[in-house]
């Protein structure tokens, strides 16, 4: 199996100078102060390179700028903030990371549009980390689970609203407005004017046909959409992009800021501390919160699919017959009815009516077939360790039945 | 569509994987003239240094607060705060005191029966009385 | 100093108050103190469970053993006289409990007992002394380990070496402020008795039944009780 090395990875978001480039002109730099948490700083050809645009917009500002003109604060601000240091200290994060970049995990792309001070590029990084981990773990503990369940879970354990709420829960504090005098302990975005409507974003797609009311199936959610089962946003000309950020026009919303700078931690590990500390990190902090999966279910017709499931599976097809009863004729009844394929009893429910009991009893069923879980299951992920024993293939299931 | 998924959110099991203290901030205010202080200064001169580096992930604020009495205020992680005034008191008393604001929750006090909340369902099942052999009912 | 009061408590509290239970400081501040060993593990500081303990806890610890507050934080080393025995009975049941998830267990803690499952929020009626937020501990009194359907029973104890139950100190609760108003006869006079007591707060990190082929290679021995 092919590994990634961590160097190629890191150096396409730390800087381009992370590769082990040439001495001399990390000499002429050196002279220099930046503000960058890159041990090399930015060349002014590379910088040119990257901001073709505004070549007078590039990373380098020398120290004898006031930070009240820095839209972020500076470099040197994370080693003396009591703040980073506590948050440092209390998520137990390895010595490794240093508190500059932990500070530059807090800096929303809204608050310093300079990619090379925000967290944008560590926040994608952690963003495939956290969904590449979920989904293997959800894939692999429920093979049989439904896509659109998947989807649910899968915004259950890294959506914005959950990430958001961790934030919360590591006291992190938000800043009213981004600044360089901020404290770099605080989170720090732009944020939305008021009297806008959050949730109102365009969400123009790359599908035109798709921005009608047109249904969607599943298949072009697996597909076209991202993780959660949500519409991706239009790609757009980054050029465009860099200049709309310029500006500094549009803010962005509190969960929305936050979710970002909890995958940019995440992400942070991965580089500083390696992949191993990465992924503890997600068990601890992701895997060990709470979640029904089997609440996450909601059937529309479940007479219906259990009767597509048993013919597809080859079972015979389901039979409801009531186990027992109480006052049929009162006005409390209570009718306890169980599907039974052949001899096998597939599920039990009860209800105040034949029919209500009938469908508690298929959707009992049907959610004791898709939350299957094999034991001892072992994560594809196992396999980047030194060492890992041979791969045995795990079984994954057709997932939902078709109607 | 056969079957939907619904949205909700993970709840949180602070200690089942990481462990986060509840104490995010301890103030500690003095003032330099009053008498009341005197425990708390000795305190903050002599006593301080070592508790903030036993707890590093506690961010420690000291200010002087002129003409009142010396305060602890303890800031948590969900939101609320707890203050303790400390007047008078010697500078044992005062670090116990710092050790019961950061080993506290920071939730309401509470009079509790139960000892064990749980998010989780009863492994055993619940009683059905429809269940078990017993028809009668 | 902290330090000072700290070896001060130790040396007078007597250890058999905390002798149900080894206590586990995980290492917690490695992170913070920054030490050059992290450098060469960096796994160190993020994983503040012990994943893999092998040496079980001891109901008591040696009694020779040296009264340092470093002493008292490690975990005690085992005092097994003879290897776990398993007879068949036990051998052909244990599967059927350890592959039916999830797991309870009936844990005593000074004689109560406690239902716990993975995930639950102990508050214990009194507060624990020696411990401070973020130490793991582990119970090993256990009467009943159960699922849904099956239950293993102990006489009066489960061995301590068929499960894992571990939990984390979360920190110290209070009651609210109680006042009780004691009067006595032809006494014009009503004494406030008050009372605050403190309470430890605990969190269940796992509840584990292992199987057969763990207890084996553990070194249990199967006892073929017909013989």
């Amino acid at each position: 199996m092919k590994r990634l090395q961590l160097q190629r990875w890191s150096s396409s978001v730390l800087s381009p100078q992370a590769r082990a480039g040439s001495r001399l002109p990390r000499r002429i730099q050196h002279g220099l102060r930046y503000q960058s948490t890159n041990p090399f700083p930015v060349t002014d050809a590379e910088a040119e390179q990257l901001f073709e645009e505004e070549p007078s917009r590039s990373s380098i500002r020398p120290s004898q700028i006031s930070k009240h003109a820095l839209p972020s604060p500076p470099v040197e601000a994370a080693r003396e903030s009591a703040k980073l240091a506590a948050l440092h200290a209390r998520l137990y994060l390895p010595s490794r990371l240093p508190l500059e970049t932990l500070g530059r995990t807090l800096v929303d792309e809204s608050a310093d549009p300079n990619a090379n001070f925000n967290n944008e590029s560590l926040a994608t990084l952690g963003h495939d980390l956290l969904t590449q981990y979920t989904s293997e773990y959800l894939i692999c503990t429920y093979p049989r689970l439904p896509m659109t369940v998947i989807f649910a879970a899968m915004y259950a354990y890294v959506g914005p609203k959950t990430l958001a709420a961790m934030t919360n829960e590591w006291g992190v504090e938000l800043a009213a407005a981004p600044g360089g005098e901020v404290d770099p302990g605080h989170l720090q975005f732009r944020r939305l004017a008021p009297g806008t409507n959050p949730n109102e974003t365009p969400m123009r797609t790359d599908r035109r046909w798709e921005e009608q009311t047109w249904r969607r199936s599943v298949t072009s959610k697996v597909v076209n959409d991202n993780v959660f089962g949500d519409p991706v946003r239009a790609s757009v000309n980054p050029k465009l992009l860099a200049k709309a950020a310029a500006k500094n026009t549009a803010g962005v919303s509190a969960e929305e800021a936050s979710a970002q700078f909890v995958r940019a931690v995440v992400g942070a590990i991965y580089l500083h501390a390696g992949r191993p500390a990465a992924k503890r990190f997600f068990e601890q902090h992701f895997l060990s919160r709470h979640l029904n999966i089997s609440d996450l279910f909601n059937f529309s017709e479940p007479a219906r699919d259990l009767a597509r499931l048993c013919a597809r599976e080859s079972f015979e097809p389901p039979v409801a017959k009531v186990l027992s009863e109480t006052g049929r004729l009162s006005r409390h009844p209570v009718f306890v009815v169980g599907i039974f394929s052949g001899k096998d009893k597939l599920g039990e429910g009860a209800g105040s009516s034949l029919l209500e009991a009938r469908s508690r009893a298929s959707v009992a069923a049907l959610k004791a077939w898709y939350l299957y879980s094999p034991m001892n299951v072992r994560l594809p992920n196992s396999m980047e360790e030194d060492g890992a024993a041979p791969w045995k293939p795990v079984h994954v299931d057709l997932g939902e039945v078709i109607v | 569509m056969p079957v939907q998924g619904i949205r909700t959110v993970t709840a949180a099991r602070n200690g089942v994987g990481a462990f986060i203290l509840q104490c995010k901030q301890l103030d500690f205010h003095y003032c330099d003239w009053a008498g009341s202080s005197r425990g708390m200064v000795a305190f903050l001169k002599h006593q301080l240094p070592a508790f903030a580096k036993a707890n590093p992930q506690i961010e420690i604020r000291v200010s002087p607060r002129p003409h009142k009495h010396p305060v602890i205020k303890g800031h948590y992680i969900n939101g609320r705060e707890k203050a303790i005034c400390v007047r008078n008191l010697e500078p044992e008393q005062i670090f116990n005191k710092a050790n019961l604001l950061k080993e506290a929750s920071g939730e309401k006090l509470k009079r509790t029966k139960k000892p064990i909340t749980s998010l989780n369902e009863s492994v055993r099942g619940i009683w059905s009385p429809y269940h078990g052999g017993f028809k009668s009912v | 100093m902290f330090s000072r009061t700290a070896l001060a408590r130790a040396f007078a509290l007597p250890v058999e108050q905390c002798a149900h239970f080894s206590v586990a400081r995980a290492c917690l501040h490695s992170a913070a103190t920054a030490s050059t060993t992290t450098t060469t593990q960096p796994q160190a500081p993020l994983s503040a469970t012990p994943r893999v303990q092998t040496s079980a806890p001891s109901t008591k610890p040696p009694a020779s053993a040296p009264l340092d507050p470093a002493s008292l934080k490690k975990p005690v080393a085992p005092t097994f006289t003879k290897p776990l025995e398993l007879n068949q009975s036990l051998l052909s049941q244990l599967p059927n409990l350890t592959s039916q998830q999830p797991h309870y267990i009936i844990s005593h803690l000074h004689d109560k007992p406690y239902l716990l499952t993975q995930g639950d929020q102990i508050r214990l009626p009194f507060l624990m002394p020696n411990v401070k937020p973020g130490d793991v501990l582990r119970f090993n009194r256990a009467s009943v380990l159960g699922s849904r359907e099956f239950s293993l029973k102990g006489a009066p104890y489960v061995d301590e070496r068929l499960y894992e139950c571990r939990v984390r100190v979360m920190g110290v609760d209070s009651e609210p402020l109680r006042i009780k108003e004691k009067t006595k006869r032809r006494r014009r006079h009503v004494q406030q008795v008050r009372s605050k007591h403190k309470y430890t707060l605990l969190r269940v990190m796992d509840v584990k039944i292992k199987t057969a082929e763990e207890l084996l290679q553990e070194g249990a021995v199967v006892v073929d009780e017909t013989a």
